[in-house]
């Protein structure tokens, strides 16, 4: 599911009300604050609303935020070999990879959702131990583009993996690339074209 | 402001509206390929003068006649969408140091991008490898991406005489002496990334040497095979 609070009231965030993203039409969206109560839209909230508000209300720089049972996410969730960035597409990630969540169970209360934010600290991803990931961003489409390739680099990661240890992009040498996307519109009218075959 | 090209035809000219549409084409086949992403292109020299037409910044699947653009060995735009790609420098550049070269693809291509940070090297293991050398594509080993004329021809250096190099943390580029050779090179090297990647799984592979490579003829014997086999993927997905 994927949570964003611009336009909507201060402390409030709106996302998918417990249904598959590949369901989701605008006529199931919720709105709800950041303790959880229901303030507009379908009425069934997602069970795990709290990472969304949590995440929302540690980190005011987050304007949105997708959480997935990635499967490369959750290889690496459970390895003791990290999930580094040996591909600029993991330029928005340290050079140690995303942290690990590592709490077992869904997040489903706010003391797991704090945990879970903790978890994530300044970053912009946290792998959640046998679960999946939570990816946050400065828009929707960032969020969308950070979350398709950490699931990219996880793959690559693990094709790499097999051939021994990589060649991992050091922090010095991440520190090349612009932190910001160079053309956030670029990748998302590409993964837009794709929908419209579907639709 | 237009510049003029010093020679070859103009961007509008009727002369490049067949090149225009096998741009588009190339683009569109590593798309359904699953090569490209949001990201790569594809160019083209225009023949006769030290001009190229590449896509401009946009995804290659979503590349269309309107979206071209016109650029010459320095950067100059010359016609078209106004937006070059950041990485123009890999076609100038690479065209500039081999006159030969008529068509550049750079790509994010999975396999490239494993083989340009793994021991070993991509080597040749299937006759679609007969363009490489026994050793593999070299790989240029910077990071950051190709946005100046000093990368891009550090780039061709690492490129040298060789058909393609891996970009370390980052994909590969492909030349040929027509678009046609340089897309089917740069699917056949992503062919034989991921059947290495297969076959070192099994233990060390049987690779082709230096004189079993040479058995082969260098030239495509059927160049316009695969390209029609290609576009006929590509519009299957563009019938309604």
């Amino acid at each position: 599911m994927a949570a964003d609070r611009k336009n909507v009231p201060a402390d409030a965030f709106i996302t998918i009300s417990n249904v598959s993203p590949g369901c989701v039409t605008i006529d199931r969206l919720i709105m709800q604050d950041f303790d959880g109560n229901y303030l507009d839209g379908a009425k069934t909230p997602p069970n795990e609303w709290p990472i969304h508000a949590c995440i929302f209300k540690a980190r005011p720089d987050v304007e949105s935020i997708s959480h997935t049972h990635s499967k490369w996410s959750t290889i690496f969730s459970v390895l003791p070999i990290k999930l580094k960035p040996m591909h600029h597409y993991g330029k928005f990630l340290s050079a140690d990879g995303p942290p690990v969540y590592e709490g077992i169970g869904l997040v489903r209360t706010v003391e797991r959702g704090n945990d879970l934010a903790k978890a994530l600290g300044n970053g912009p991803a946290v792998l959640m131990r046998a679960h999946g990931d939570a990816v946050v961003g400065a828009s929707i489409e960032q969020v969308i583009e950070r979350t398709t390739r950490l699931a990219m680099l996880g793959e690559w990661n693990h094709l790499a993996l097999l051939h021994g240890e990589p060649r991992y992009l050091t922090a010095q040498e991440l520190e090349v690339y612009n932190a910001d996307q160079r053309f956030p519109m670029r990748g998302w009218e590409y993964y837009v074209s794709r929908l419209k075959d579907r639709r | 402001m237009i510049s003029t090209p010093c020679n070859g035809p103009a961007f509008d000219s009727g002369e490049l509206k067949e090149l225009k549409q096998k741009l588009v084409d190339g683009c569109h086949i590593l798309d359904r390929e699953g090569i490209t992403d949001g990201f790569g292109h594809v160019s083209v020299r225009v023949p006769g003068s030290e001009t190229f037409l590449t896509i401009a910044g946009v995804s290659p699947r979503c590349a269309t006649l309107e979206r071209l653009i016109m650029l010459d060995f320095d950067g100059r735009y010359l016609g078209g969408e106004k937006s070059p790609p950041y990485e123009w420098p890999i076609h100038a550049c690479i065209m500039r140091a081999r006159p030969e070269v008529m068509s550049v693809c750079h790509t994010h291509s999975k396999w490239s991008s494993l083989f340009s940070v793994v021991k070993g090297g991509l080597r040749p293991l299937h006759m679609y490898a007969k363009f490489l050398p026994a050793a593999g594509p070299p790989i240029y080993p910077a990071s950051g991406l190709i946005g100046t004329v000093e990368r891009g021809q550090a780039l061709a250096a690492a490129l040298k005489d060789s058909a393609a190099v891996l970009l370390r943390a980052h994909g590969d580029a492909v030349v040929g002496a027509s678009l046609e050779q340089a897309i089917l090179r740069t699917i056949q090297l992503a062919f034989l990334g991921e059947l290495a990647h297969m076959a070192v799984a099994h233990g060390e592979p049987l690779y082709m040497s230096e004189e079993e490579l040479a058995t082969f003829s260098a030239e495509p014997a059927f160049p316009a095979r695969p390209w029609e086999y290609y576009l006929s993927r590509v519009r299957e997905r563009r019938a309604p």
